[in-house]
């Protein structure tokens, strides 16, 4: 178990193609950190600068308070797993996991008890003796886990290890490693595109983009408080609805602002909000914090598709120039083209400022 | 509908058949004419005849009992043959699957650029590389030393065998590597325990090919080795042809045998050299 730190990491290839521009954040012992941002943002970069498989072109990468930007990868005490699993197909299971004891020389009796451990611990005890071809997807993750738990290292990175798996199958992984790192509380990095893996996993999430940290903090504070556009577009599924509109202040700060969106509809929003009289926003609103007012109050909205899951019930609907997506609890009886009437939570609408995309109030 | 598909199906065998066996005649005609030679009598080898009125294995005989002038150092050449082969396949080995583990693997600056320059070699034919590779060995006092051709063929072979490997070692997936770096791999651990045992299937197809050009050799064995008791057997043929009276026979007996080690090897590594020779050729 380890701490880790990012101070101001810069990653540029060649002279000009800069990926990382100065990130900095920590990462306390025991804790399951999860970088998540859409393609290119940086995020396998830096877990691979980290795993020491990339140079780092500026700041210093920390673990348990030493620097390690000239060690290699070797010296750094790590783990990893890969999203290809990267078994290695000449060997057994049981020899994949005692690759790396093998190579520090460890004694015979104690690579076999901490690999029959390992193996143990992921349900692998019957399939020692085969080799990776033999195995399921699913059984070839869990062996490149096991690779990475006889070492004991100090930190786990995992690139995207669940993306080469099916859907119900990375649900089910997704728990596993969860339950993992609840057992052994080595400190993890864990990459992922996949929000839902984030928020599901996560201790802390750091919300990456375009090479810069866009928030971090806990799954539930970004939901809660995102603090920009982009992580409350990003966090969230299905994604918050977005709404164009202008800030309208009768009163300067009084109680009764909204926000007037292209097409009349006027969206209440959260007291103690700030920003000016006339001010361009766009307005958030998370499809589980809209409810079905009785007819004639609240906003009027026209419903387009119906979406029953069964639970829950997915509307899709116009609102003015917008549509908009509410998800209700159990079931409707509207039905498209009807009218139906909205009512907001205002405590959980979210205002940002139009220019610079950041939260108001 | 049945009929046209069966119609069509014997088309294409005819046609198979038509490029099949011009090919097969090709082929097997001049190692037919080997064993008829082989088999016949002094006097009836150049009869003309399909298949000799008496077969015999008498030539064979002479040449294992070294009955003939010709074949006073048969065994010797021979063994010359299979020294020279197999050290220039095992050079050969070493110097291309280090050189694609560095270009391939380690990335090594301006690696693509020796590979390239190696494959450029190639433009140049051999037998123009002969004689300022006769005076190159002349220089370094190798002249008449078998060491001489093994490394000449070394040379040869080389660029073609790194290019294959190279072609083959980047299929291997980088994560690999990357992983046993991780894992605690030196790049030599990972040479040996990583990546040798994935190229087994090339290093095989590469070092049978590079076993059967240097066994195949005549130009360079001819010009670099003089000695009755060092030249390989391949030279020794030749020799036959050097009187007016050649013993035809002995001559195609000794051919005939010296032809069935690379065939056996072939043969015995077959499902290898096609795959491996081919690997890398296109670009998946």
């Amino acid at each position: 178990m380890a701490t880790v730190g990012f101070r101001n990491v810069q990653k540029t290839y060649g002279n000009k193609v800069k990926v990382l521009h100065g990130v900095s954040f920590d990462i306390q012992e025991g804790e399951f950190v999860v970088l998540v941002g859409p393609s290119g943002c940086g995020k396998s970069t830096l877990l691979r600068m980290l795993a020491g498989l990339e140079d780092i072109t500026g700041g210093e990468i920390v673990i348990d308070g030493k620097v390690v930007n000239e060690l290699e990868s070797k010296d750094r005490d790590i783990a990893m797993v890969f999203q290809s699993y990267a078994l290695y197909p000449h060997m057994t299971v049981g020899e994949n996991m005692a690759f790396s004891l093998k190579l520090r020389k460890a004694d015979a009796a104690f690579t076999s008890e901490r690999v029959a451990k390992a193996a143990k611990i992921l349900n692998l005890d019957q399939l020692l003796e085969r080799h990776p071809r033999e195995l399921s997807g699913g059984q070839r993750q869990r062996v490149a886990m096991g690779r990475a738990i006889v070492r004991d290292p100090k930190v786990f990175l995992f690139d995207e290890p669940l993306s080469n798996l099916d859907a119900k199958l990375r649900v089910a992984m997704r728990a596993e490693i969860k339950a993992l790192h609840q057992r052994l509380k080595t400190t993890t990095v864990y990459v992922t595109h996949d929000q839902i893996e984030a928020m599901t996993m996560a201790d802390r999430i750091v919300v990456m983009h375009d090479g810069i940290i866009e928030q971090i903090g806990t799954p539930l504070d970004l939901y809660d408080r995102p603090t920009n556009l982009f992580v409350a577009q990003f966090i969230g599924s299905p994604a918050m609805n977005v709404i164009e509109g202008t800030l309208r202040m009768p009163s300067n700060g009084a109680a009764d602002t909204v926000v007037e969106a292209a097409g009349g509809a006027r969206w209440p929003v959260p007291p103690q909000l700030g920003g000016r009289q006339g001010q361009a926003v766009h307005y958030g609103i998370r499809p589980g914090d809209i409810h079905i007012a009785p007819a004639g109050q609240g906003i009027a909205a026209k419903v387009i598709v119906v979406e029953p899951t069964g639970a829950e019930t997915e509307l899709l609907l116009q609102v003015g120039d917008a549509q908009i997506i509410v998800v209700i609890h159990g079931r409707t009886a509207a039905l498209p083209d009807d009218t139906i009437h909205l009512a907001i939570d205002a405590d959980k609408a979210h205002v940002f400022d139009s220019a610079s995309g950041n939260r108001l109030g | 509908m049945s009929r046209r598909m069966s119609w069509k199906s014997v088309t294409t065998e005819a046609k198979l058949l038509l490029i099949g066996i011009p090919l097969f005649l090709w082929t097997i005609i001049p190692v037919y004419h080997l064993f008829l030679f082989a088999i016949s009598s002094k006097d009836s080898a150049t009869s003309g005849r399909l298949w000799p009125k008496e077969p015999t294995l008498q030539n064979f005989s002479i040449v294992f009992h070294r009955q003939h002038f010709y074949l006073d150092h048969f065994w010797i050449q021979l063994w010359n043959s299979v020294l020279i082969a197999v050290s220039v396949a095992a050079l050969t080995l070493f110097v291309a699957t280090s050189a694609a583990f560095a270009i391939s693997r380690l990335k090594v600056r301006g690696g693509r650029t020796v590979m390239n320059l190696a494959l450029f070699t190639y433009f140049i034919p051999a037998a123009f590389l002969a004689v300022p590779m006769y005076k190159t060995m002349g220089n370094y006092g190798l002249l008449n030393s078998q060491w001489a051709l093994i490394l000449a063929m070394v040379t040869i072979a080389s660029p073609y065998c790194i290019w294959v490997l190279k072609q083959a070692s980047d299929k291997l997936p980088f994560e690999l590597d990357e992983a046993a770096r991780i894992d605690g791999a030196s790049p030599l651990q990972l040479f040996r325990l990583v990546y040798l045992p994935l190229m087994v299937p090339s290093l095989v197809a590469v070092g049978t090919y590079a076993l059967l050009l240097a066994w195949n050799e005549y130009l360079y064995a001819f010009l670099l080795l003089s000695n009755d008791t060092s030249i390989t057997l391949a030279v020794a043929l030749g020799n036959f042809l050097s009187a007016d009276d050649s013993p035809w026979e002995l001559l195609m007996a000794t051919g005939l045998i010296y032809a069935l080690p690379p065939a056996a090897i072939y043969y015995a590594f077959k499902r290898y050299m096609v795959g491996g020779l081919t690997a890398g050729a296109v670009k998946s």
